[in-house]
């Protein structure tokens, strides 16, 4: 039972490893790698939290009402500190009763039946504020659900609330919000990433099982990484974006957080598929990963044997911080001990994403952004002149960074400048997709750092916009190329009262989320010696 | 596999991310181009003539007086926010300004690449127009005909 919460400072640590110097950092494989045995004293594999409650209930062990008590008095508990929702459901406990009585009756359940789900703020969900962190829709409670939540629903998933965010979407450390700042769970100090750092905070601080974020330019990657979480962006078009309010459409998806690879695979299956109110999402085939997510004691000793994993030079170069380097190739000697066959790969392209990535999203943004115009919903400021009204609601509505964003892409679209910015962004992605696409007819995956750094602290880079944008540089690619990755824990580095975690991002060919999944998962099982839960929550039962 | 023209400074500017502002001095000027500002309109109503003239004569009017035409104009923000139609205060101008600057100029970037590996994007004349025009069934003076569109009624 967590009872009481301290400042950082007097949190208890977790028995992880020690530090040995001022850069000694703490990662895959750091004890042996050329093989797969560990310390015996190691930490046990991370479990998955829907397997388990859909195991535990079947049992009778627990209840769907009591997984739903302890998960809402924790969040009592830290929501003080980490501020990760918006919005806590008053439906909950309603939910999980429903569940218990279903399996009373002996009825059938779905696969996420009384799996507590978060739920980022700009994913419409009925009757449940959705704002985005906007002031623009303060107590705006949308009509309908998102897709992907209407499916969650439909499976036996209980929605706990509606998760903070970068306003719209846009920032990297959910300090954009208009309403509150997200800690990191690891250290009070610093940020959980963005935008979708509610969700990935409160996976990680446990307040709920899994949750739902978007990703953009690599708003659920990167919060994954700084918190320490597994973060899911699948492929385009994996996912319906019904409901999903629209940042910038040829990048947005809708990705998953859990604290295993095998719940956001889960939870990713759950939610994928085609959608006849989303005319970009796909009618591929969705395979079954759940078959993907062996037990650990049913493994070969050499289980992902002739996988071919192509480290991508660009991101390990100058400039990223050195213990998120070495986690890098730890990982990838990790890897090698498994089987995989590992080399490095060059992406000419690599750096030019950033800027192109910054000219789209802005782009698309200023026009999507048009629709809050303070007449159909949303908060309106009333004048004597419609675009007076127009004018006012939205330079009362949106914060700085979602006015500052427009305003740049209504720049780059202006006459005259157009083929400067925008078509010269088109072309860029037309090289990036070509690099990934010649990298990835000779590897499977493709491997990276989630982020330069890991978390940094709060108010960091608050007012220098490009330090923030550059974040962004190992993330916003894979967007522009529409490609699935995965970013799991694979390391720690120093920083905040035990150490801060490091995200591997894994890279795969478009609607190949199976074979992240299946790598994914075996990298996380045999990573012993580890443990990626917070010091919060350190004195939890 | 292919290489591209891209400076290192570039590669600075939008990689390395703690030396973005070094990069940020050397990336200043913009690509050499020029604008084409289209100037007259043949059928309007006269009123949406007249904003329209008005707004090209204010578009031109701020590239005339640029000294350098090779140069994109910087970011007017009070404009930029009166076309996004967001109200801002002077002091949210004053602040933002600068930051949109920065970004701006960063982005600027992109315009050094040089696209030689990319599909050129020039028109072809088809040869054969005369088979095209044999189809038609009714074509007069580079027109097609049809029954009237517009009625009185």
């Amino acid at each position: 039972m967590l009872s009481t919460l301290h400042p950082p400072r007097s949190l208890t640590l977790l028995p992880l490893r020690r530090f040995h110097g001022p850069k000694t950092i703490v990662s895959a494989a750091s004890t042996s790698p050329a093989t797969t045995t560990f310390d015996a004293a190691s930490v046990s594999p991370p479990q998955s939290q829907i397997l388990n409650t859909r195991r535990s209930l079947l049992s009778g062990e627990t209840t769907a009402s009591e997984l739903a008590k302890s998960h809402l008095s924790r969040i009592r508990l830290t929501e003080p500190q980490l501020k990760c929702f918006l919005h806590v459901s008053e439906n909950v406990l309603k939910g999980a009763q429903e569940i218990d009585q279903r399996i009373a009756r002996g009825e059938e359940l779905g696969p996420l039946a009384g799996v507590l789900i978060g739920v980022k703020d700009n994913i419409c969900t009925e009757g449940m504020p959705s704002t985005a962190a906007s002031r623009i829709l303060e107590h705006y409670r949308p009509p309908f659900d998102a897709t992907a939540v209407k499916k969650i629903k439909e499976l036996g998933g209980i929605v706990v609330g509606k998760t903070n965010m970068d306003e719209f979407g846009m920032g990297s450390t959910t300090e954009a919000s208009a309403f509150q700042v997200t800690a990191n769970p690891w250290d009070l100090t610093r940020v959980p990433g963005g935008s979708s750092g509610g969700s990935a905070a409160a996976v990680a601080a446990r307040q709920c099982m899994v949750s739902l974020g978007s990703d953009t330019g690599g708003s659920v990657r990167q919060p994954a990484s700084f918190c320490g979480v597994v973060g899911l962006k699948p492929t385009y078009g994996r996912v319906s974006r019904f409901g999903l309010m629209a940042y910038a459409s040829s990048l947005d998806v809708i990705g998953c957080f859990g604290s295993t690879v095998a719940d956001a695979g889960m939870l990713l299956h759950a939610i994928s598929g085609y959608d006849k109110f989303d005319s970009t999402s796909s009618k591929q085939d969705v395979p079954e990963f759940e078959s993907q997510f062996l037990s650990v004691d049913s493994l070969e000793s050499k289980p992902l044997k002739g996988v071919k994993v192509g480290v991508i030079r660009e991101t390990i170069e100058e400039g990223v911080d050195s213990g998120v380097r070495s986690a890098t190739q730890e990982a990838a000697s990790h890897l090698e001990a498994l089987g995989c066959v590992v080399t490095e790969v060059s992406l000419p392209s690599f750096s030019l994403g950033l800027p192109a990535y910054y000219v789209i999203a802005s782009s698309e943004s200023s026009s999507n952004l048009s629709r809050y115009d303070g007449v159909r919903y949303g908060n309106q400021v009333m004048a004597d002149e419609l675009n007076k009204l127009y004018e006012c609601s939205r330079g009362e509505g949106f914060g700085k960074e979602v006015k500052m964003r427009i305003l740049m892409g209504t720049y780059a679209l202006s006459a005259g400048y157009y083929d400067a910015y925008y078509k010269r962004a088109q072309q860029v992605r037309t090289l990036i997709r070509k690099d990934f696409k010649a990298a990835l007819d000779q590897n499977d995956i493709l491997i990276s750092p989630a982020a330069p750094s890991a978390a940094y602290k709060i108010g960091e880079k608050k007012d220098d916009p490009l330090a923030m944008y550059a974040g962004d540089i190992m993330t916003v690619n894979v967007n522009l190329a529409g490609l699935p990755a995965i970013v799991l824990p694979c390391g720690l580095v120093e920083g905040g009262p035990s150490g801060l975690p490091v995200g591997l991002q894994m890279i795969g060919a478009a609607f190949d989320e199976e074979k992240l999944l299946k790598v994914g998962h075996i990298f996380e099982q045999t990573l012993k010696g580890l443990s990626f839960v917070p010091p919060l929550l350190a004195n939890v039962a | 596999m292919a290489s591209y023209p891209v400076s290192t400074i570039e590669r600075g500017c939008v990689f390395n991310l703690a030396m973005a502002t070094r990069a940020l001095l050397a990336v200043i000027s913009a690509s050499p181009r020029t604008i084409k500002i289209k100037t007259s309109v043949s059928s309007c109503s006269s009123l949406r003539l007249q904003r329209y003239s008005r707004k090209t004569h204010r578009i031109a009017r701020s590239f005339s007086s640029d000294t350098n035409p090779s140069l994109l104009q910087p970011p007017d923000v009070s404009r930029l926010a009166e076309t996004a139609r967001i109200s801002l205060t002077p002091a949210e101008i004053e602040e933002c300004e600068p930051k949109i600057r920065q970004v701006i100029d960063c982005l600027s970037s992109l315009s050094k690449l040089e696209g030689g590996n990319l599909r050129e994007d020039a028109p072809e004349t088809f040869e054969n127009r005369d088979g095209i025009r044999a189809s038609i069934p009714s074509f007069e003076d580079a027109y097609l005909k049809v029954p009237k569109v517009l009625n009185k009624e």
